[in-house]
């Protein structure tokens, strides 16, 4: 166990004497002390008390989600999550909700590409409980056919509701399919293809099960109103006599999709408006060129991340092309990621203005034009909201859950603040000139069936 | 699992009544005598504030739907000295979060800023509130943003099957939002009308504040002075008519191209201040209050018929209603609704002692579980003002639920669950009969 000190004033007057005032002041702001444990079988284990409510979260989160899953037999991943509120050799089928409920607490889950991740709410006096249930769903799964294909029709409507139902989802999916290369990882969706869920059955979720669900290839975050000491004696009793499983090293692939540049357009007589993007192949902490990851975080809070970013400056306020412009990159992930730009026209403008307007504003970040003054404004955006995502127990542990199941580290989380006050604007320049290429790019359009010149 | 399921339900009792004292709130009256619910707490150097005023999109005037939308969405485009960008500028140097909207009933904001920001963050609540610009460029973007929202909106199932289960829950009363009433006027309003709608909303008359976070009594009642003190003290706001709720079943359904069909069905409630209203919550929770309820496990779990299915009770000031929520692929959808119809039929036989329990130990619990952060304990308690609940309603809640019994909730079930008083909704292209109410 390691007890860490929070993030204090010294990094910021060391480091940032010279900078302005607000950056050094949001740098001040001490993150919540959190302490961390590995069992001996290998389960990590991150503690972030906080007395504020008589409520505690645990989130137990596995290394392993839909981007680990091969062509033919996508979804498995989320459909295993479904699965995991069946029973176990100690409890019935559906009981783990009806006693978190019963109990005065809430559950759910969640299935990512890189990340699969369990978490319940509930009084203090209440988490043994759902640490014995959620360790005995570790390792007791009874997965059976008969329960299996009333939720196999529940995962195909979950789909339908988020997907098959919403056109831009589906252009997404598509789109996706061309950055990262068809039938690679992370252009398979987390829902899975219908088609491939319809064929799964019991022998593929339970290979999967044994082959990922281990407490060595897992994190246990546990925030709220508890301590350190209690929790690390409970974790102990229930995850310690879990035994750990060989895992196998997870990949990603280091290129994205060939041929790029493409286009990809979904012409639905359900879009009413279009809608125009461009994503970019984008390094992030683990692949790619990683050190541009956290001058990419600053690029896309300067260009698209607020109303008075440049987009939105130039294409909604100036030139009234757009209703709203967005930029968006998110450097949390195994593999590479991506930059989006995102463009709601305004009616009656056409796909050129909006590409030449967006191509206009690009092409002032390539030529150099970025002020230091954007850069530290940016900047403090992005501290103040790691700052409020601290005031919420539920951001605070997805947080952690992100960073460590993605091989990032603690001592990482800590430092973000310093490396995101640290860039430059021409290390934003120079991360612009790395994503912002033909050769990474896929452009989208989502139009009304008649289409959108 | 029995022992376990005695050892909890034991257990539940002790929990209700310890967090009953989780958070403690303070009543504050400003020297200018505004009122705010405060709830100290200094962990994160963090404050939320929530609010509204009296008045919402239901008082629109006439020919004038959705001016109060449009009005609320202007009031951080620009203020005073400030045009939209500058203003917006000011809001992101200082990291201040600060946004208003229209539901029917009120025109609510949210303020939230880093304590070491406070001045700031007020200063530019007051300004949004007391010196909004409304230039008509702005105009004229929001204006086709609201429009552009509502083509959106009018294609996604669950929001049509929204709107059009409150036109027919509440034809000719000012609680049916009518969107095409909107895009017919929107693109008529002129600035003096905003203008004029701003002036009529934007009182100190049924303000109502709750602020949660690192700051005192002391200082919130200077800073909400300053905010607010300058607003006129405005007129009481006109009673809505008195709403009569349906007595004949009806079924819409809205043809759309989409794989799967949302439905909703709508039965009137009980008003807020019934004696029932605490069996009617009890009631809701086990027919589709969560992963436990009839519903849940007979539509979704048994078979595998919808991802989501859910009941809840919705209230307005003049109005309640208990809602059914579920969306189920075009052709299993007719099984859908026949399961729940069911389902509505048989809890008016009344609920087990089992499920009674487990819903009254949820209950008392899971208010605490909204305690996520200051804007979520911010938004909790702003909501109980705003349903004219006293400050100790919390303490109290867990034994109003606990003094629920089985007959109240089979009494409270026979009082809403009305065939003869039932709107179906299906939005989709559903296969087979669905139309028998």
């Amino acid at each position: 166990m390691r007890r860490r000190a929070a993030l204090g004033g010294l990094l910021a007057a060391t480091l940032l004497t010279p900078r302005a005032s607000a950056l050094a002041s949001l740098l001040h702001v001490s993150r919540r002390p959190s302490d961390t444990f590995t069992l001996p079988n290998g389960l990590e284990v991150v503690v972030l008390p906080s007395s504020r409510a008589p409520i505690v979260t645990q989130l137990l989160v596995y290394r392993v989600g839909s981007a680990d899953e091969t062509y033919g037999r996508t979804g498995i991943a989320h459909f295993l999550e479904h699965m995991m509120f069946k029973g176990t050799g100690v409890l019935a089928a559906s009981e783990f909700s009806r006693t978190v409920a019963r109990n005065g607490g809430r559950d759910n889950a969640f299935t990512g590409f890189d990340m699969t991740g369990y978490h319940q709410t509930i009084a203090p006096d209440r988490l043994e409980l759902v640490m014995r249930m959620e360790a005995d769903r570790m390792v007791n799964l009874r997965i059976l056919e008969s329960e299996l294909r009333p939720e196999r029709e529940v995962v195909l409507e979950e789909r339908r509701m988020r997907v098959d139902n919403v056109p831009s989802a589906m252009l997404d999916e598509a789109a996706r399919e061309q950055l990262f290369g068809l039938h690679k990882p992370y252009a398979m969706p987390t829902a899975g293809y219908a088609d491939d869920v319809k064929r799964l059955g019991v022998g593929d979720l339970s290979a999967f099960y044994r082959r990922f669900y281990a407490p060595n290839n897992a994190v246990l975050i546990v925030a709220g109103d508890t301590t350190t000491e209690a929790v690390h004696k409970l974790a102990e009793k229930h995850y310690g006599p879990v035994p750990a499983r060989a895992i196998v090293p997870r990949k990603r692939p280091a290129e994205g999709g060939a041929g790029l540049p493409q286009r990809v357009t979904r012409a639905d007589v359900r879009v009413p408006e279009p809608r125009w993007s461009r994503d970019f192949l984008a390094p992030s902490y683990r692949a790619g060129e990683t050190r541009h990851a956290h001058a990419l975080q600053v690029l896309t809070r300067l260009f698209g991340g607020s109303e008075t970013s440049r987009l939105s400056r130039a294409l909604v306020a100036q030139d009234k092309i757009a209703l709203s412009a967005y930029s968006g990159y998110g450097p949390t992930a195994l593999g590479l990621t991506s930059f989006e730009i995102t463009v709601q026209p305004m009616r009656g403008r056409s796909v050129a203005e909006v590409e030449t307007a967006v191509g206009n504003q690009m092409k002032r970040v390539l030529d150099g034009d970025v002020t230091a003054q954007e850069v530290e404004r940016a900047q403090n955006q992005l501290l103040a909201s790691a700052i409020y995502s601290q005031d919420s127990l539920a951001s605070g542990t997805r947080l952690y859950a992100n960073a460590l199941s993605t091989g990032g580290s603690i001592a990482e989380l800590d430092d973000w603040p310093r490396a995101i006050a640290a860039v430059r604007p021409n290390d934003v320049v120079a991360a612009a000139r790395h994503i912002w290429r033909d050769e990474g790019a896929v452009t989208s359009l989502l139009t009304p069936a008649e289409g959108w010149k | 699992m029995t022992v376990l399921r005695c050892m909890a339900l034991a257990l539940g009792l002790a929990l209700a009544a310890s967090r009953a004292e989780a958070i403690e709130i303070k009543e504050i009256t400003t020297p200018l005598g505004i009122k705010a619910w405060l709830v100290e707490d200094s962990s994160t150097p963090v404050v939320a504030l929530s609010f509204s005023f009296a008045s919402g999109s239901s008082s629109d005037p006439e020919n004038g739907q959705g001016l109060t939308s449009l009005t609320a969405s202007l009031l951080t485009d620009g203020a005073g000295p400030l045009d939209a960008q500058a203003f917006k500028q000011r809001q992101e140097d200082a990291s201040v979060g600060l946004g208003f909207g229209a539901s029917l009933e009120n025109v609510t904001g949210s303020l939230r800023l880093l304590s070491a920001h406070r001045d700031e963050a007020f200063e530019l609540l007051r300004l949004a509130v007391t010196e909004p610009r409304f230039d008509s460029d702005r105009i004229e973007q929001r204006r086709s943003q609201i429009i552009v929202g509502l083509s959106q909106a009018d294609q996604r199932p669950a929001s049509v099957a929204q709107r059009t289960m409150m036109a027919a829950v509440f034809a000719g009363h000012p609680y049916a939002a009518n969107s095409s009433g909107v895009r017919e006027n929107l693109p008529t309003v002129t600035q003096q009308q905003i203008r004029d709608r701003a002036a009529s909303v934007l009182t100190r008359n049924g303000l109502i504040v709750t602020a949660v976070g690192d700051i005192d009594a002391a200082e919130l009642s200077r800073l909400l002075d300053r905010a607010f003190g300058g607003l006129p003290a405005g007129a009481p706001r006109p009673e809505l008519p008195i709403w009569t709720p349906p007595t004949k079943p009806q079924s819409v359904n809205v043809d759309r191209p989409v794989p799967q069909s949302s439905v909703l069905i709508a039965l009137p409630a009980i008003p807020r201040d019934d004696p029932d209203w605490h069996a009617a919550v009890v009631l809701a929770h086990i027919l589709g209050g969560g992963q436990q309820s009839r519903l849940f496990t007979e539509v979704r779990e048994k078979r595998g018929l919808a991802y989501s299915v859910s009941s809840a009770l919705r209230t307005q000031r003049n109005a309640s209603l208990l809602v059914v929520a579920t969306g189920s692929a075009s052709e299993r959808v007719a099984d859908s609704l026949r399961v729940i119809k069911a389902e509505l039929v048989r809890i008016r036989e009344g609920v087990t002692d089992q499920e009674l329990a487990e819903a009254k130990t949820y209950l008392s619990g899971s208010m605490a579980l909204l305690l996520d952060s200051s804007s979520s304990v911010a938004n909790l308690l702003h909501s109980l003002q705003v349903d004219r609940q006293p400050r100790d309603y919390l303490d109290r809640r867990a034994a109003l639920i606990g003094a629920v019994k089985a007959e109240d909730v089979r009494r409270v079930a026979r009082r809403i669950l009305r065939e003869e008083a039932m709107t179906t909704v299906v939005v989709g292209k559903p296969a087979g009969a669905i139309a028998e109410p």
